[in-house]
């Protein structure tokens, strides 16, 4: 197909759409939150609650084809002056327009399109009281930025569907060893777009099975002089697949991701950082709903679950660098779920975090509610 | 239908095709006559029965009964989900057909692989997800709302059925 086809097309529909703009407006409000009890084990940890999350869903349909979608988060509780922590937050805002099932465009603040959790992190959809560390070190949840793309399903019925987005990019002074590039993300507040960059997904579903694939890449520089001012300079390119798999009383899911940084050593240079060339890992879980063994005829859940992380940080560091082994995390996290619906959840959990060093090690029991509706 | 094709056809076609005023709650006629056509077979003769405000389709080909359908809508995340649900004359489920999907996730409730769970089953079955029914992982909002839908939805036909609320 020609661009120029395209485009004409292209603008013989967008008029088309206002015409039927009136013809069935809806507006629908959902949510999901979290509250959570945490306790380190060890001396001079008193254990903390929190109300982790709150937030706000709230859609418009315009028409059929035309929809704005949004997510707006309380962290922490509440935000007051002068006191540190707590952040209000929009997650997601953003434009859809269904051209066709197999491309709907969408344009605004979007979910960057990697892993499992960060597109789908509402509480009840995940096990443990946390979501799993590897989604904040490695792929830094909720992954959001600004820009546009499209979304859809391939093929009719073969169980494709994609993602794909153009955003703007990271930016290098942000990066740190301990979280990688969570640091980097600008969020869509004020964003530089120095570095537009590229994401995507594609996965493939039938019943049970879930298998998905994701890209990043675009460069962080942001223009400094001391990096570069090309679009692609200090380039950051990620590579991820998953795969969810339920059986009804067994689940499982993994996750896998390598997170290349190019000249990381003049990362370091220009912010005096200790980040890595490149960050890699994963992780694995497995579920079984008791219930199907102890009350067969109930429609309730208790899942107990068992999930091995292991990720680096530091997994190769540039010249300059020394690595630092206890950025090899080795993470146990074991618990139950209770759902007595599928959207609301009492979970508990032990979480047993291991480095290759020994060094910072801990252990930590956490307990929590979760719902979305 | 190449990807040109099929939006060119999205920007000529008859503006009746999206422009119903009840858009948001049904489907088009013909998408409604070509999934009976498609569960009951070619030819059938389709007339509506009123229970009350509630419209089924009763399907017979030559005076011989052949089963009853009924759509209906339930909520997605934030948009309905309009479906219909097909009996035969001894109220087992002959089909489910997903008629219109309008959101941009969780779109696999529509496919074969995920409906034809549901062929065979009677009002006496289960049909929750994770028991008879498998979720679709990503979609389980979806999945748990069109299996609810389907499961009162063939309760209501096998009860007016047996009251002889349509026959």
């Amino acid at each position: 197909m020609r661009a120029p086809q395209f485009l004409a097309v292209l603008a013989l529909a967008l008029p088309m759409a206002r015409l039927h703009a009136q013809d069935s407006e809806s507006t629908s409000i959902g949510g999901y939150g979290e509250v959570h009890y945490t306790n380190a084990t060890g001396p001079n940890t008193p254990g903390e609650v929190n109300v982790k999350r709150f937030v706000l869903y709230l859609a418009h349909s315009f028409s059929e084809r035309l929809a704005f979608r949004s997510e707006l988060e309380l962290e922490d509780t509440k935000i007051a002056g002068g006191e540190p922590g707590g952040e209000v937050a929009l997650e997601q805002a953003y434009l859809d327009y269904q051209i066709i099932p197999e491309f709907t465009l969408r344009a605004g603040l979007v979910i960057v399109p990697i892993g499992i959790v960060n597109e789908v992190h509402e509480p009840p959809t995940f096990n443990g009281v946390d979501r799993p560390n590897f989604d904040r070190d490695v792929i830094p949840t909720t992954w959001r930025e600004i820009g546009l793309g499209a979304v859809g399903t391939l093929a009719g019925a073969s169980g494709l569907s994609y993602r794909a987005y153009l955003v703007n990019g990271l930016k290098a002074s942000g990066f740190e060893p301990v979280s990688g590039i969570r640091g980097g993300r600008q969020e869509g507040k004020e964003a530089s777009f120095a570095n537009p960059s590229l994401t995507g997904r594609l996965e493939w579903a039938r019943p049970g099975l879930r298998v998905g694939g994701s890209f990043w890449y675009g460069g962080s520089a942001n223009q400094d002089p001391a990096l570069g001012t090309g679009t692609f300079d200090n380039a950051v390119a990620l590579l991820s697949a998953d795969a969810r798999y339920d059986t009804g009383p067994f689940m499982f899911r993994g996750v896998l991701a390598n997170i290349s940084i190019a000249e990381a050593e003049a990362i370091n240079a220009a912010y005096g950082a200790q980040v890595g060339s490149r960050i890699n890992g994963g992780y694995l879980e497995g579920a079984y709903n008791l219930l199907s063994a102890l009350a067969p005829k109930s429609v309730q859940r208790l899942n107990a679950f068992l999930r091995y992380e292991n990720y680096d940080t530091q997994a190769k560091v540039p010249v300059g660098v020394v690595r630092d082994e206890s950025l090899a995390r080795r993470i146990t996290t074991f618990g139950l779920s209770y759902k007595p619906v599928y959207n609301a959840v009492f979970k508990g959990d032990y979480q047993l975090q291991r480095t290759k060093s020994g060094l910072g090690e801990g252990e930590v029991l956490s307990l929590g509610v979760g719902y979305q509706f | 239908m190449g990807f040109c094709s099929a939006l060119a056809s999205f920007a000529l076609s008859p503006l009746t095709s999206h422009l119903s005023p009840l858009a948001a709650q049904s489907a088009p006629p013909g998408k409604i006559a070509k999934s009976v056509e498609r569960i009951f077979g070619e030819g059938v003769k389709v007339d509506t029965l009123k229970v009350d405000t509630v419209s089924v389709l009763r399907v017979s080909r030559g005076g011989a009964l052949l089963g009853f359908a009924r759509m209906r809508n339930v909520k997605g995340k934030d948009q309905p989900i309009t479906y219909l649900v097909a009996i035969d004359p001894n109220d087992a489920l002959k089909d489910v057909d997903v008629l219109v999907y309008r959101e941009p996730y969780g779109g696999e409730v529509a496919y074969e692989p995920w409906r034809k769970q549901f062929r065979g089953k009677t009002a006496g079955a289960p049909l929750v997800v994770g028991k008879d029914i498998r979720n679709i992982s990503g979609a389980t909002i979806s999945s748990h709302s069109v299996t609810l839908g389907v499961r009162q939805t063939l309760a209501e036909l096998t009860a007016w059925h047996a009251a002889g609320r349509i026959r």
